[in-house]
C-alpha cells in the first residue's frame, strides 16, 4: 500500500510537469486551433535556458532559492518571447491559408529547434545545476517526498492557479476566452486578436519553461532532443482532458502522469512510453472531446 | 396508389431543441412540390433526415414503401434521391467534368478495383466521360466543362450543383434554395429548367425556396413549416391566402416579423 | 502493332532495362552510390503511397513509417526464418541471381500485405476522426507499432534485426533492377488508381465529405481503402529497405522518419504523386552527397519545409503532374454535338 501511495505521489509531481506543459497546447489550440508542434521544444529550450543562465549567474555552484527563482522567471521571460517570436514569424502570415499548412509549417518549426539546439548546444546530455541540494522533506513510514518534488509541486499549483485568476479575473482573459469561442466576433467586438494570440503563445511557452526547469531540478540530465517525448506526452494530456479546455489539461496532465507511472511501476516499464499512446486512441475513439470538451456538430 | 416518399409523425431534437415536431409528409412519382417557411422552420433539418444526414428521433421515412431512416446516406443516393445543397458543395478543385463523373462513379458504384480489370475498364472510363458531358451540355455547361468548379460564376455553380446531383439517376431530386441569389431573369430560366428536367428525367422533385411568388408560379402544391411543424398544406393559391402562413411570415399586426428573412 | 503486341513489347522492353540495370550499375558506380540509389527509390514509394492518402484523399496521416516498419520486419522475419532454406534450394536448380530475383518478390509481397493489414487496423477506427484528431492518431498508432516491435525479441527487439543467413545464402538485396521495377510499377498502379473514374472518389472525400455522401460515395470505405492501399505500398517500401540494407532497427521508423516523408508529399505538392516522387528523391540525395554538412542538414532541412509553407505553401506542383506528354493517352472520344 505505501508502495502504491508513493508511486502515486511520484505520479503526481510528474503529471504536474505534463499539466504545465499541456496547458501551453491547449491555450494555443483555444485561439488558434492549431496544435503547436513546436511546443515540446520550448519546454527543452526552457531548461537549456535554466542551465546557462544558472551558470551565468553564478547559481550552479552555491545552490539557493533565490538562484531557482532567478533562473526559473529568467528562463519564463526568455521562452515567453521566443514563443511569441515563433507565431509571429512562422504561425501569423499562415493564418488564412489552409489549416495543414500551419501543421507542417509546426513541425518543421519542432525540428528545426531539435536540431538546431543539437548544434547550439551540442548533443551531448548536459547536467542540470543542482539548485537545490536534493533531502527527504517529509516522510510517513516508507513513504517520502523529497524537498525537490514539494518545490515541484508547490511551483505548479502556484503556477496553475496563477493562471487561472489570469484566464478568469483579467481583461485579457477575457479577451482570450472570447477569441477561443468565435475569434472573427470577438474581433468585430473590438478585441486585439493579434496581441491577444501573442500573448497566449507568451503564457503558455512560460509555463513550459517553468516545466523545463522544474524537470532539470528533478532529473538534471537534459538534452536538445528531452522535449520530443514530453511534448507528445503533454499533448495527449491535453486531448485527453479535452483540448481547448485548461482545467482539461491539468487535470489530464495529471491523471496521465499517474498512471503512467502505476503502469511502469506495476506491469513494466519498457511500455512506460506506449502507455501514452494507448491511452490517445483510447480517448480519439471513445471520446474524442475528452474529458472537459465540448462535442462540436457541423452544419450540413 | 403507393406514394414514393413518405414521412410520418417525424420529430429530430437537439438536445433541447425541437427542429422538427410531428412532420407528415408524402410526395407522389412525378409531383413538384416546395417546402417553405420562415428561417429556422426546419426546412433543411427536413433534407438532411431525407438524405439520411440526420436520423429521426421519432417516426419514420420511407422511400417506395421501405424504410429509409437510419440508412447511411450514401446508400440512400444508391436508392434514388439526390440532392443540392443551400451553401453550395461543390468539389471545388475539381473541373465541372470531374464533379459530375465523380458523382456517376459514385452511383454507379465504381470501385478502386476497377482498375485491374484491364479493356472493360477502360470501355467503362470512355462511357462514364461521355456521359457526363452529355448531362453538363443539358444544363447549358459544356463550355465550362475543363474549368475548375470554383471558378464558375455564380449562376452557373448552382447549375453544376444540379448536373452533379442528376448524374446519380435519381427519382426525387431535392433543391434546397436553387434560386438563391439570381436575378428574376436567371431564377425565370431556372423555372423553366426545373419544369423541362422533372418531364425529361422522370423525376418528382421538392423544393425548398424563400421567394414565395417563384415558388407559386413553379408548384403543384406548397407545404408549409414554421418553427419545426407544418401549419399549412395544399395548392399554391389556397396556401398564400392562409392565416397561419401570414402570420408565420409577416406577424401578427401585419408587420414582417423578426422570422422573416 | 495491336495493344497487345505493344503493351508485350513495353514490358519485355522494361524487363531487359531492369536486368541491365542490375548487372551494369554496381559495375560502373560506387557502391556508396547505389546505396543513395536504393534508398531514393524506398523514399520515392513511401512518399508516393502517402500522397495518395494527403493529398488525394485529404487524410492527414503521419504514421506512415510504422506501415514501413511493419513491411520492413515481415518482410525481414520471412527471409531469415523461411526464406533462407527457400533460396537454398532455389539455387540448386538456377543460378544464383535468377534465383534469387525468383525469390526476393515474395517477402516484399508479405510486407506489403502485413502493413496493409495494419492499415485496415488502424485505419478503420482512426478514419472516423476529423483532421487535427486523425493525425495525432496515425502518430499516436505509429508510435505504438513501433514501440510493439521493439519489445519483440524474435525480430532483435533493441538490437534490431539483422538478415543473416547461413552460407551460400545471401539474402541482402540491394538490386537497383527490383527496386526500380517494384517502385515503378507501383507508382503506376497508384497514378491509375488516382486518375480513374473510382478514383475520383477520392479527391471527392478530400473536397466536401459530405457532398461526397450525398452524391452515392462510402466516404469511410474510400479513406479506409486508401488507407489500406496506401499502407501496402508502404509495406512494400518498407520490406525493400530491410532488404537493401541487410539490417533493421526501428530507429529508422520513428515519426522523425514520418515526418520526412510527409514533408516530401507537402513539399512535392499535395495532390501531385511525380511531385512527391520528385520532392522524395531530391530531399534524400542531396543530404547523402552533401553529407560533409553532418547537423547542418536537419537544420537547412526544417528551414526548407518553414520556408516552403510560407513562400509557397501549395509545394513544386501544386496538385499537377509532371508527365511526358508522348507517353500518356487517351482513349479517343467521339465529340459529342457542340452546345
Amino acid at each position: 500500500m505505501e508502495q502504491f501511495l508513493q508511486q502515486v505521489l511520484n505520479g503526481i509531481a510528474w503529471g504536474s510537469i505534463y499539466a504545465l506543459i499541456a496547458l501551453g497546447y491547449t491555450m494555443v489550440y483555444g485561439v488558434l486551433k492549431l496544435i503547436n508542434f513546436a511546443h515540446g521544444e520550448i519546454y527543452m529550450v526552457g531548461a537549456m535556458a535554466g542551465y546557462y543562465t544558472a551558470h551565468a549567474l553564478g547559481f550552479a555552484t552555491e545552490p539557493s532559492l533565490t538562484g531557482l527563482f532567478s533562473v526559473l522567471l529568467l528562463s519564463m521571460a526568455a521562452c515567453a518571447l521566443l514563443g511569441a517570436a515563433i507565431e509571429r514569424v512562422a504561425y501569423r502570415p499562415l493564418r488564412s491559408a489552409p489549416r495543414l499548412a500551419s501543421l507542417i509549417t509546426a513541425i518543421g518549426i519542432s525540428l528545426l529547434l531539435q536540431n538546431g539546439g543539437q548544434l547550439l548546444f551540442g548533443a551531448d546530455p548536459k547536467f542540470f545545476p543542482a539548485l537545490v541540494t536534493s533531502r527527504v522533506a517529509l516522510r510517513a513510514g516508507t513513504v517520502a517526498v523529497s524537498n525537490i518534488q514539494l518545490i515541484v509541486l508547490g511551483t505548479a499549483v502556484v503556477l496553475m492557479v496563477g493562471l487561472e485568476l489570469v484566464v478568469m479575473r483579467t481583461r485579457f482573459g477575457r479577451a482570450m476566452r472570447a477569441v477561443s469561442v468565435d475569434a472573427p466576433a470577438a474581433a468585430l467586438m473590438g478585441v486585439p486578436v493579434d496581441r491577444v494570440i501573442s500573448g497566449t503563445f507568451m503564457l503558455g511557452s512560460a509555463l513550459a519553461a517553468a516545466a523545463g526547469i522544474l524537470v532539470g531540478l528533478s532529473n538534471p540530465k537534459i538534452d536538445p532532443l528531452m522535449g520530443l517525448m514530453p511534448g507528445l506526452k503533454a499533448f495527449v494530456a491535453a486531448v485527453l482532458g479535452g483540448i481547448g479546455s485548461i482545467p482539461g489539461a491539468m487535470v489530464g496532465g495529471l491523471l496521465l502522469g499517474v498512471v503512467e507511472t502505476l503502469v511502469s511501476a506495476y506491469l513494466s516499464s519498457t511500455y512506460r512510453d506506449a502507455i501514452a499512446f494507448v491511452i490517445l486512441i483510447a480517448i480519439l475513439l471513445y471520446r474524442p472531446t475528452g474529458l472537459f470538451g465540448a462535442a462540436q456538430v457541423e452544419k450540413v | 396508389m403507393k406514394a414514393l416518399l413518405e414521412l410520418a409523425g417525424v420529430t429530430v431534437r437537439f438536445g433541447g431543441v425541437i427542429a422538427i415536431s410531428r412532420l407528415d409528409l408524402r410526395v407522389d412519382g412525378g409531383q413538384l412540390v416546395a417546402v417553405i417557411g420562415p428561417n429556422g422552420a426546419g426546412k433543411t433539418t427536413g433534407f438532411n433526415v431525407i438524405t439520411g444526414f440526420c436520423p429521426p428521433t421519432e417516426g419514420v421515412v420511407r422511400l417506395d414503401g421501405e424504410r429509409i431512416d437510419g440508412v447511411p446516406p450514401h446508400e440512400i443516393c444508391c436508392r434514388g434521391i439526390a440532392r443540392t445543397f443551400q451553401n453550395i458543395r461543390l468539389f471545388r478543385s475539381l473541373t465541372a467534368l470531374e464533379n459530375v463523373s465523380a458523382a456517376l462513379a459514385g452511383a454507379r458504384r465504381s470501385g478502386r478495383a476497377d482498375v485491374l480489370r484491364g479493356a472493360q475498364w477502360q470501355r467503362r472510363e470512355i462511357g462514364n466521360e461521355a456521359r457526363a458531358r452529355e448531362l453538363l451540355g443539358r444544363l447549358g455547361l459544356a463550355r465550362f466543362a475543363d474549368a475548375r468548379a470554383d471558378s464558375l460564376p455564380y449562376g452557373e455553380q448552382r447549375r453544376l450543383e444540379i448536373a452533379r446531383a442528376l448524374a446519380t439517376g435519381p427519382r426525387l431530386l431535392l433543391l434546397d434554395e436553387p434560386a438563391a441569389g439570381m436575378n428574376p431573369s436567371e431564377k425565370e430560366a431556372l423555372r423553366q429548367l426545373i419544369v423541362s428536367l422533372r418531364s425529361e428525367f422522370e423525376l418528382s422533385i421538392v423544393l425548398i425556396d424563400h421567394d414565395i411568388p417563384f415558388v407559386m408560379n413553379l408548384c403543384e402544391r406548397v407545404s408549409v413549416l414554421d418553427h419545426g411543424e407544418k401549419i399549412a398544406e395544399g395548392p399554391p393559391e389556397m396556401v398564400r391566402r392562409d392565416p397561419h402562413v401570414i402570420e408565420a411570415y409577416l406577424g401578427t399586426d401585419g408587420e414582417p416579423s423578426a422570422a422573416h428573412a | 502493332m495491336t495493344r497487345g503486341a505493344r503493351t508485350a513489347a513495353v514490358l519485355v522492353g522494361a524487363l531487359l532495362l531492369l536486368v541491365l540495370a542490375d548487372l551494369a550499375l554496381p559495375r560502373l558506380i560506387n557502391s556508396y552510390y547505389v546505396t543513395i540509389l536504393a534508398r531514393i527509390g524506398v523514399a520515392v514509394l513511401a512518399a508516393v503511397s502517402l500522397q495518395l492518402v494527403n493529398g488525394f484523399t485529404g487524410q492527414f496521416s503521419i504514421g506512415h513509417a510504422g506501415f514501413m516498419a511493419v513491411g520492413a520486419y515481415t518482410g525481414a522475419a520471412l527471409s531469415v526464418y523461411g526464406g533462407a532454406p527457400l533460396l537454398a534450394a532455389l539455387q540448386e536448380w538456377l543460378p544464383a541471381p535468377v534465383a534469387r530475383a525468383v525469390y526476393f518478390p515474395a517477402p516484399l509481397l508479405a510486407g506489403g500485405l502485413a502493413a496493409s493489414l495494419a492499415g485496415l487496423l488502424v485505419g478503420i477506427p482512426a478514419l472516423r476522426l476529423r483532421g487535427d484528431y486523425l493525425a495525432i492518431a496515425t502518430l499516436g498508432f505509429g508510435e505504438i507499432i513501433r514501440i510493439a516491435i521493439l519489445n519483440i525479441d524474435a525480430v532483435g527487439g533493441a538490437r534490431g534485426f539483422s538478415l543473416s543467413a547461413p552460407a551460400g545464402v545471401d539474402l541482402r538485396y540491394e538490386s537497383l533492377g527490383l527496386i526500380g521495377g517494384v517502385v515503378a510499377i507501383s507508382v503506376a498502379v497508384i497514378a491509375r488508381l488516382c486518375y480513374s473514374a473510382g478514383g475520383l472518389a477520392f479527391r471527392a472525400v478530400r473536397e466536401d465529405e459530405t457532398a461526397a455522401e450525398a452524391m452515392g460515395i462510402a466516404t469511410t470505405r474510400v479513406k479506409v481503402e486508401a488507407f489500406a492501399v496506401a499502407s501496402f505500398f508502404a509495406g512494400v517500401a518498407g520490406a525493400l529497405f530491410a532488404h537493401a540494407e541487410g539490417y533493421v532497427h526501428t530507429n529508422s521508423f520513428s515519426f522523425v522518419r514520418s515526418f520526412e516523408i510527409m514533408a516530401f508529399a507537402v513539399l512535392g505538392g499535395l495532390g501531385s504523386l511525380t511531385g512527391a516522387a520528385l520532392a522524395a528523391a531530391v530531399l534524400t540525395a542531396a543530404p547523402e552527397l552533401l553529407r560533409g554538412l553532418g547537423e547542418w542538414r536537419m537544420v537547412l532541412y526544417s528551414l526548407l519545409i518553414i520556408v516552403t509553407m510560407l513562400v509557397r505553401p501549395q509545394g513544386l506542383l501544386g496538385s499537377r503532374e509532371l508527365t511526358l506528354g508522348f507517353l500518356r493517352r487517351r482513349p479517343a472520344l467521339r465529340t459529342p454535338e457542340a452546345e
